[in-house]
């Protein structure tokens, strides 16, 4: 154990103690990052998801895009619209006149760590109070690998 | 050896400061980045995504100033072997760890595992200076 601000060998009392305190203040900020931060995720995320079987067992589903323009553009599901937070009032109006309200609304952006899908998801029930919409989860690339779609088209 | 070890840590809790900061603004996005690992439940890398950056924030301070640099040594080692971990998984399952949620947002290919291995390793590296550089120095002084 080292004296002062000595270094202090192994994993001492004292340094176990330091390292406590800066956990107990990175948590007590993430904390309240959680409650006033404009970006912050919430909790039970996946509760807004559907796995891709679930969907196709589904009656009736409307599908809506939530990547960015050009990747809708190069390639999207049949039928897709596109609705993504960067054109959200816009492409929001093509969603409105399109969407059928028996159906089930299914969101899809690129992969299962996009989180994109899920903004839209909380904007639509938030905003529009639209109770049955929710995630693809694995997104496009759930699409891909069960042969749905390909990279180049759908 | 004193001032070797002094430039060793200041340049690592920069680099943990920096890397705390640049998630700090969108911790949304930072989930993305947990979550393309698929290690983690959501409600797990919800709370990584809360709370990794103000730790890293704080070691990062730890590490530069010298206040509580006892366990800064010990979380900045921590954080980093969990770092390496993750991405020799990722390498070794194939993960795509750039999912570009907001940037192009397409599809990429499996990538960028070597830099950010090698800067980890760096890390490591620095903080072993830091720590014998230290140790050396204080002996020095007790003799």
């Amino acid at each position: 154990m080292g004296k002062g601000g000595h270094y202090s060998g192994g994993l001492s009392m004292r340094s176990f103690k330091e390292a406590f305190c800066l956990v107990a203040i990175a948590v007590v900020c993430g904390g309240i990052a959680y409650f006033i931060h404009p970006r912050a995720p919430s909790f039970g995320i996946d509760k807004l998801e559907r796995q891709l079987e679930e969907v196709q067992g589904m009656a009736e589903v409307f599908w809506v895009d939530a990547r960015a323009d050009e990747d809708f553009e190069r390639a999207h599901l049949d039928g897709a619209i596109s609705l993504n937070i960067e054109h959200w009032e816009e492409q929001l109006v093509d969603f409105l006149d399109r969407w059928p309200p028996d159906a089930t609304t299914i969101v899809y952006c690129s992969s299962l760590a996009c989180m994109r899908s899920h903004e839209i998801v909380e904007r639509l029930r938030e905003e529009l109070g639209i109770e049955e919409v929710y995630v693809l989860k694995g997104g496009w690339e759930s699409l891909l690998e069960a042969g749905i779609v390909e990279e180049g088209g759908s | 050896m004193k001032a070797l070890s002094r430039i060793a840590y200041i340049v690592l809790g920069v680099t943990f400061a920096w890397a705390g900061v640049v998630k700090l603004s969108d911790p949304e996005a930072f989930l993305s980045s947990i979550l393309t690992y698929q290690i983690f439940g959501s409600s797990v890398a919800v709370v990584a995504a809360l709370v990794v950056p103000y730790l890293e924030l704080c070691v990062g301070f730890s590490l530069a100033t010298g206040a509580l640099r006892g366990g800064g040594r010990w979380l900045a080692g921590g954080l980093t072997l969990v770092f390496l971990l993750l991405l020799f998984q990722g390498a070794i399952r194939g993960l795509n760890v750039d999912c570009g949620c907001f940037g192009s947002n397409a599809k990429s290919e499996t990538t960028g595992y070597a830099w950010p291995i090698a800067r980890d390793l760096l890390m490591l590296a620095g903080l072993a200076i830091g720590i014998v550089g230290e140790r050396v120095a204080n002996k020095r002084e007790e003799q």
